[in-house]
C-alpha cells in the first residue's frame, strides 16, 4: 500500500511517500507564487527519490496546509493541524502535545493516545511566533537564519524587545544595530519575544507529557532550548520537523485505504 | 477577503424577511417626507412606545449590519476612521460616523439611506460605546438625545418604569402628541404573542433532526427586532412556525443525514454569514445561537397600566440571565437541551463587552469537555476577516468533532 501526503506551506511545501507504514521518502522545496506548481515539483522530487515511482502508483494522495484545497493530484484534504497531531504522534506514540512553529503560524496541539485531535489554539492575524518573525529578524541583521538561534544562545545579556509584531519589531531591531548593541545580546531578546508568544498558545491548550515540537523553527535550538526550560520538559524533535505535517497526511491517506 | 456573503436558508418564509426589511426602510424614509417624527435608535428602545406615539424608529445597529451584510462596510468603517474614529471603536459606531460626517466618501447607502433624524434615543445598559457614539451624533447632528436607562435588579421595575415614563415626557415634548395607553396595551398584546410563537419556534428546533438553524434565524429574528408589536411581525411567525412543524412532521432536517449539532455564541460575521452554512457540508447544522433564543415563555400580564407591565415584563427580561455566571448556566442549560456537540464562539474585536464575556464562556464550556473554536473578527469590518485562516480552523474543529464520534 503506497500512499502519500503533501503539505503545501506558507513558506515551504513538503511531500512524504509512505509504503506498508514506512517512509521512502520525502521533499521539502520553497513554495513559490503558485501554489499548485509547488506541490506538483514537491511530488515529483519525491517520487523521483524513491527511484522507481509514478503518482500513478500512490494508492491515495491527501494535501494538507494553507494551500490544501489546490493541490490538483490530491484526492482529499485534512487540515494541517490533524495530520501534525498524527504525523508527531506516529513518530513518538507517547506524545499528547504538539508545538507546530511553521512559516506562517502556529498551533499548540492536543492529541490523543492514537494522534487523535483533542484541541488545539493558533495565534490569530499576525505573524508574531512564527518562522516568518525569524526570516525578516536574521535578515535585518544579516545572518544566515540557521545560526541565529545558537547565537542567541551565546549572549550576556537578553535585550527586552517590546514588539512582536514583524513590522513594528524590525524597526526595533534596526535601531538596536545602529546604538551598537550585540548581536548575539538583540538575538536573546527575539527568542524570549516569540518564547512568551508560543508558550501563551501552549498554555491555552495545556501542556501534557510528552510533548513533540515540529515545522521548521523546531530546527532553531535557541527557540527549542527556552521552550524546555519554560515548560519544564524535555521536548522531543523529529529527524526532520518540517516533513511531520505531509507525514500525518500520508498516513491519513494510508489509513483511508485500510477502511 | 470574503468570496461568498449570504447564508443559504432551509425556511421558505425566512426568504419573506429582505421585502420586509426593505419595506421597513422605505416606510420610514416615507415617514420622513412625510413630516413624521423620526428618531434614531439603539437596540433596546422600546419600539412599541414609539410606535403608538407616532414616532418613526430606526435602528442604527440594525442599519449597520444592512450595510455590512452588503459587504459595504470596510469602506464606511474607512471613512469613520478618517473623520477620526479609532478602529477600537465599535464597527457599528464607526461606520455610521463615516456616513454622517463623511457622506462623500462611502459608497451609495442602502435603501436609499438614513431618514433624517429629528432626536436620539439611546439606551445606557448595552454597553458604554453606544452612549459615546450617541453623544457623539447629537453633537454633530445637533439634535437633542434621550438616554434611557433601565434596572438590572430583579426588584428594579419601579425604577424601570419612572425611566419608560421619562422617555414619553421626552417624545411628548418633541411631538406636541399626548401619550395614550391605549395605543400601546393593544401592541403590548401583539408583542406578547410574538415573542411566545418565537419560544415556540426555539423548542420546536430541539427536534433531532433540526428543522430550522441558525443560518436561517439570524435573519428571521429580525422582525421580532424592528417590527414588534404589529400583526405584520405576529402573522410572520405564525407562517413561519407553521413551516417549522410541517418540516418536523415530514422529518425534513438542514442537512438530510446530520452528523453533529453545534451553537454559535456572539455576533456572527455579518459580511459572511455562509460560515453559518459552512458545517453542513460536512454533516453539522449550527442549531442554535447562544444570544438571541427566547429563554422562557412570556408571563401573563400582572398591571392593566400597560407602562407598569412593561416595566414589570422587561426588568424580568432583562435580568434573566444576569451575570456572566447565569450566562455560564443559560448556555449550558443550552447545549444539553439543544444537543448541542460544540460551540463556535465569535470574538468581536471592537464589542469589547461581548469579547471579554466570550472568554469566560469559552474556557466554562472547554472545562467541561465541550469542544470550542473561537473565531477572532470583527462583526461588521470585513478587513478583520481572512476566508483561509476562518476556514482552515472550521475544518480542524471539525475533525475535532468527528474524530470524537
Amino acid at each position: 500500500m503506497i500512499t502519500a501526503g503533501i503539505d503545501i506551506g506558507s513558506s515551504t511545501s513538503k511531500a512524504a511517500i509512505l509504503e506498508d507504514n514506512q517512509i521512502l521518502s520525502y521533499s521539502i522545496i520553497p513554495t513559490g507564487a503558485e501554489s499548485a506548481d509547488s506541490a506538483q515539483r514537491a511530488m515529483d522530487e519525491a517520487l523521483r527519490e524513491t527511484n522507481h515511482l509514478s503518482l500513478e502508483d500512490m494508492g491515495w494522495v491527501i494535501a494538507t496546509g494553507y494551500g490544501r484545497v489546490i493541490v490538483p493530484f490530491a484526492n482529499e484534504t485534512v487540515t494541517e493541524i490533524s495530520c501534525h497531531a498524527r504525523g508527531a504522534n506516529w513518530l513518538f506514540p507517547s506524545v499528547r502535545t504538539v508545538l507546530d512553529m511553521g512559516g506562517q503560524d502556529c498551533k499548540a496541539i492536543r492529541c490523543d493516545t492514537r494522534g487523535k485531535l483533542l484541541n488545539f489554539v493558533m495565534n490569530d492575524k499576525c505573524a508574531a511566533g512564527t518562522g516568518r518573525f525569524l526570516e525578516v529578524m536574521a535578515q535585518v541583521m544579516e545572518l544566515p537564519l540557521e545560526d541565529i538561534g545558537k547565537l542567541s544562545l551565546q549572549a550576556r545579556e537578553e535585550i527586552r524587545i517590546n514588539s512582536t509584531c514583524t513590522v513594528f519589531g524590525k524597526s526595533e531591531v534596526a535601531s538596536l544595530i545602529r546604538q551598537g548593541r550585540d548581536k548575539q545580546d538583540i538575538l536573546a531578546g527575539l527568542h524570549a519575544a516569540i518564547l512568551n508568544r508560543v508558550y501563551t498558545l501552549l498554555r491555552k491548550v495545556g501542556i501534557e507529557p510528552d510533548f513533540a515540537i515540529t515545522g521548521g523553527i523546531a530546527k532553531n535550538i535557541g527557540v527549542v532550548q527556552r521552550l524546555e526550560e519554560r515548560a519544564g520538559l524535555n521536548a522531543l524533535l523529529p529527524e526532520e520537523p518540517q516533513i511531520v505535517g505531509a507525514l500525518g497526511a500520508a498516513l491519513f491517506a494510508q489509513e483511508k485505504l485500510s477502511m | 477577503m470574503v468570496t461568498s456573503t449570504s447564508a443559504r436558508k432551509s425556511l421558505q418564509t425566512t426568504l419573506e424577511v429582505p421585502a420586509l426589511r426593505k419595506s421597513y426602510y422605505a416606510r420610514t424614509l416615507d415617514d420622513s417626507k412625510k413630516g413624521k417624527k423620526v428618531a434614531w435608535c439603539s437596540n433596546n428602545i422600546p419600539g412599541v412606545i414609539l410606535d403608538a406615539m407616532d414616532v418613526t424608529a430606526v435602528f442604527l445597529e440594525n442599519y449597520a449590519t444592512v450595510i455590512a451584510s452588503k459587504r459595504l462596510a470596510s469602506a464606511f468603517c474607512a471613512a469613520g476612521e478618517r473623520v477620526g474614529f479609532s478602529q477600537d471603536v465599535c464597527g457599528y459606531a464607526r461606520m455610521l460616523m463615516g456616513y454622517i460626517l463623511a457622506p462623500d466618501e462611502v459608497p451609495e447607502a442602502p435603501y436609499g439611506g438614513l431618514a433624517k433624524p429629528d432626536f436620539l434615543l439611546v439606551n445606557s445598559y448595552s454597553c458604554d460605546s453606544r452612549l459615546g457614539w450617541f453623544a457623539a451624533m447629537s453633537r454633530v447632528l445637533n439634535i437633542p438625545l434621550h438616554v434611557h436607562d433601565a434596572s438590572h435588579q430583579p426588584d428594579g421595575a419601579e425604577y424601570t418604569e419612572r425611566e419608560l415614563r421619562s422617555l414619553i415626557a421626552f417624545l411628548e415634548e418633541q411631538t406636541g402628541t399626548k401619550f395614550d395607553p391605549d395605543q400601546v396595551r393593544h401592541r403590548q398584546n401583539l408583542s406578547r404573542q410574538t415573542s411566545d410563537i418565537l419560544f415556540d419556534i426555539n423548542e420546536l428546533r430541539k427536534a433531532i433532526p433540526c428543522p430550522v438553524g441558525s443560518a436561517d434565524m439570524f435573519t428571521a429574528n429580525w422582525p421580532a427586532m424592528y417590527l414588534v408589536g404589529t400583526k405584520e411581525c405576529d402573522d410572520f411567525y405564525r407562517r413561519f412556525r407553521a413551516e417549522v412543524e410541517e418540516r418536523i412532521a415530514k422529518g425534513i432536517g438542514v442537512v438530510p443525514e446530520e452528523k453533529f449539532r453545534l451553537m454559535w455564541s456572539g455576533i456572527p460575521f455579518w459580511y459572511d454569514m455562509s460560515l453559518i452554512n459552512y458545517v453542513e457540508n460536512f454533516g453539522g447544522v449550527v442549531v442554535i445561537e447562544g444570544f438571541y433564543r427566547a429563554r422562557e415563555r412570556r408571563r401573563p400580564p400582572q398591571d392593566d397600566d400597560p407602562i407598569r407591565e412593561m416595566a414589570l415584563s422587561s426588568t424580568r427580561q432583562r435580568t434573566w440571565p444576569s451575570g456572566i455566571s447565569d450566562s455560564i448556566d443559560d448556555l449550558l442549560d443550552a447545549v444539553k437541551e439543544y444537543k448541542v456537540d460544540g460551540v463556535i464562539l465569535s470574538f468581536n474585536p471592537s464589542c469589547r463587552l461581548l469579547y471579554v464575556s466570550q472568554t469566560e464562556l469559552q474556557k466554562s464550556l472547554e472545562d467541561r469537555g465541550i469542544p470550542t473554536l473561537g473565531l477572532e473578527c470583527d462583526m461588521a469590518d470585513e478587513r478583520t476577516y481572512s476566508e483561509g485562516q476562518v476556514k482552515t480552523r472550521m475544518d480542524a474543529f471539525v475533525e475535532r468533532l468527528l474524530a470524537r464520534s
